[in-house]
């Protein structure tokens, strides 16, 4: 997952745990909240009811001396106000709930009672707010709490997502940098656009340490190219004495099969060096890709000169193309040279009375060609190490120096070739090559 | 035929020249550019064998210069360079061939052979050897006139050994020459001796072939 992903993720989620528990916790504190108010509210009409009587006289609600009393409800019955005349000075002065009956209904009111002296009578005076009433705001309020709620979360999360993206943004570049590395040699190193130490930090790493990797690779291309070169002039001379040796008329002939010897030796360093120096061209792009390619006629042609080969060996060759298919940019003798090689291994660790097909098919917008054996087959833990130079899969029986692969995959490379190998032990091999639509 | 070998590697210079004397080729030796450019000017020859990479000349200069002289000589490139460039531009330049280091001097000899008829119209290019006729053009070979179907690498096979008849050639000499085109991961005698084994039996059917000679742990030689 990306780290913005996640980031915004982890706001949502803390966001919405925070609303949940302002959920939980709402009800009771708007409650208390709309309780004390209503409280408030009595406390204030109380203290209006008691300055009109001051200033009034208490004649206005009750006929003095009488032992009357005055109520007055509003029309739904959410208020209400009485006095009455009370016989004892008890004092009373408390906010309570309580039921009373009105015009045959029990309602329950938010009820402030207080007793009071007016000319030495006692009254006791009431104001009521009924609970229903309340209770109603108090859904209201709830209910805005909630939408106001809501709507901060959305916008706070749309914000954190923009800011993130923001933010993270030189990180998404250097990611996007990164995955298009396919060879560290096709990496240029970039400056990015940030205010972020730690991002400027982490792309100044990896350019410096990409710089190392090239100079290492570049040393090492170098080096082969340079070693394989200078050693190819004593191998010519060594190769020329030899063949003059050979014909010599005085060389006794028990010396000649000891020359024969030292002509496949010298012959195993020529390839050798020959194959290290390929692939170290085709890794410094020294060669061209200016030809057009038909993978049919390539096929046919490795075929042909392979033929003998198979025949001598009793192994028979199967070619099943389906569709041309041309490689417009391609080195017709590197592919030759792939293709021959793969073959080649195929009939040397293929089974008397084997045989190996060459197929090819096109496949989603490109192109598959693949070379399937009846041989011995390669063991599942070799498979990752076949293209390693110098790897000798099938012992030392054979003399083969373990180059033959590195430069079938160094071919494939360098033409975007991909190249995947399967074996199953005693069964066989199958070596494909994917040609991509827009090679 | 007078042959130039321009050549800075004297050990090298030294078995070429070994070589062609054997096979009754004059030769000079030039072993830096400026040398080979007077020996250019002032001598005739008909085969320069240039390395393209001498210490004070370009060789694709030399090859300039071998192109304007009046005697036109055959110009074989040989190079441990390899550039794919001056490959290119050697052909292009008007050499009659290309040889990259090392090679086997056989081979040198085989190229030479057929630069040498192309360029100076040898007419014809039929071997006759033990009642058996080869033609080198039409690839084609026949005993008392009924034609012997050979594939190509029979063909090649034979026509190598004939132009190095009476030599002794290694198994691998001849690999070299039939696969030598192709860098492969190993070297496999058994191959040659599957196509002389089915030579044989082609060629039998019309005579006998005991001049196909087997030489124990060797190769084989052609005695004509």
């Amino acid at each position: 997952m990306r780290l913005q992903s996640k980031l915004t993720l982890f706001s949502a989620i803390s966001k919405i745990v925070v609303v949940l528990l302002l959920i939980a916790l709402l009800p009771p504190l708007i409650h208390r909240v709309a309780i004390v108010n209503t409280d408030k509210r009595l406390n204030e009409k109380k203290d209006s009811v008691l300055e009109i009587i001051s200033n009034q006289g208490i004649g206005n609600f009750v006929a003095e001396g009488s032992e009357g009393a005055y109520g007055s409800y509003n029309l739904l019955k959410e208020e209400f106000i009485s006095i009455e005349q009370i016989p004892e000075p008890i004092v009373v002065d408390t906010v309570e709930n309580s039921l009373r009956k009105v015009e045959n209904e029990i309602v329950e009111y938010r009820v402030l009672s207080l007793t009071f002296e007016v000319d030495g009578n006692y009254y006791l005076l009431e104001i009521g707010r009924s609970i229903d009433t309340i209770q109603e705001s108090i859904n209201t309020m709830q209910q805005y709490a909630l939408y106001f709620l809501a709507a901060v979360i959305l916008i706070t999360v749309f914000i954190d997502l923009a800011f993130n993206k923001i933010l993270l943004q030189p990180l998404i570049v250097i990611v996007r940098r990164l995955k298009k590395i396919g060879h560290p040699s096709t990496f240029t190193p970039k400056t990015i656009n940030t205010t972020t130490s730690d991002f400027l930090y982490l792309n100044n790493a990896i350019n410096d340490m990409m710089g190392q990797i090239q100079d290492a690779f570049q040393k090492e291309k170098e080096f082969i190219g340079n070693v394989s070169h200078e050693l190819l002039t004593p191998i010519s001379i060594l190769q020329t004495r030899m063949e003059n040796l050979l014909t010599d008329p005085e060389m006794p002939e028990h010396l000649l099969v000891k020359l024969v010897d030292n002509q496949k030796t010298l012959h195993r360093l020529k390839n050798i060096i020959q194959a290290l120096l390929l692939i170290s061209r085709i890794e410094n792009e020294q060669y061209l890709k200016n030809e057009e390619v038909n993978l049919t006629v390539l096929a046919n042609e490795v075929a042909e000169e392979i033929a003998d080969r198979a025949e001598a060996k009793e192994i028979k060759l199967h070619l099943n193309l389906e569709d041309d298919w041309t490689l417009p940019q391609a080195n017709y003798s590197l592919l030759f040279t792939m293709l021959f090689n793969v073959v080649s291994n195929a009939i040397k660790y293929n089974k008397p009375n084997g045989s190996i097909t060459i197929s090819g098919a096109p496949k989603g917008k490109g192109y598959e060609l693949c070379v399937t054996d009846t041989g011995v087959g390669i063991a599942q833990d070799h498979l990752p190490n076949i293209f390693n130079r110098f790897k000798r899969l099938h012992g030392p029986d054979n003399e083969s120096y373990g180059l033959g692969l590195p430069i079938v995959q160094t071919v494939a490379r360098f033409h975007k070739i991909k190249l995947t190998v399967d074996s199953t032990i005693d069964v066989g091999t199958t070596f494909c090559f994917r040609f991509s639509g827009n090679s | 035929m007078h042959v130039l070998v321009v050549e800075d590697e004297a050990g090298l210079a030294a078995e070429l020249m070994h070589f062609l004397k054997q096979e009754h080729y004059k030769c000079d030796w030039a072993c830096n550019g400026e040398d080979a450019s007077e020996r250019i000017a002032v001598n005739r020859y008909d085969f320069i064998l240039l390395d393209l990479g001498l210490p004070d000349y370009d060789g694709l200069d030399l090859l300039q210069e071998a192109r304007e002289t009046d005697y036109e000589p055959a110009v074989i490139i040989l190079t441990a360079r390899g550039e794919l460039e001056d490959r290119v531009k050697g052909l292009g330049l008007g050499a009659d061939d290309y040889l990259a280091k090392p090679f086997s001097l056989l081979e040198l000899q085989a190229r030479m052979q057929a630069v040498s008829r192309r360029k100076f119209n040898v007419k014809s290019s039929v071997h006759e050897f033990h009642g058996f006729e080869l033609d080198s053009t039409a690839r084609t070979v026949s005993y008392n006139g009924q034609n012997i179907s050979l594939t190509k690498k029979e063909f090649d096979l034979l026509h190598y050994m004939l132009l190095h008849k009476n030599r002794i050639m290694t198994r691998l000499q001849l690999t070299e020459h039939i696969w030598g085109n192709i860098l492969e991961d190993d070297y496999d005698s058994n191959y040659i001796d599957v196509h002389i084994k089915n030579l044989r039996k082609k060629l039998s059917a019309h005579a006998p072939t005991d001049w196909i000679e087997t030489v124990r742990g060797v190769g084989y030689r052609l005695t004509l």
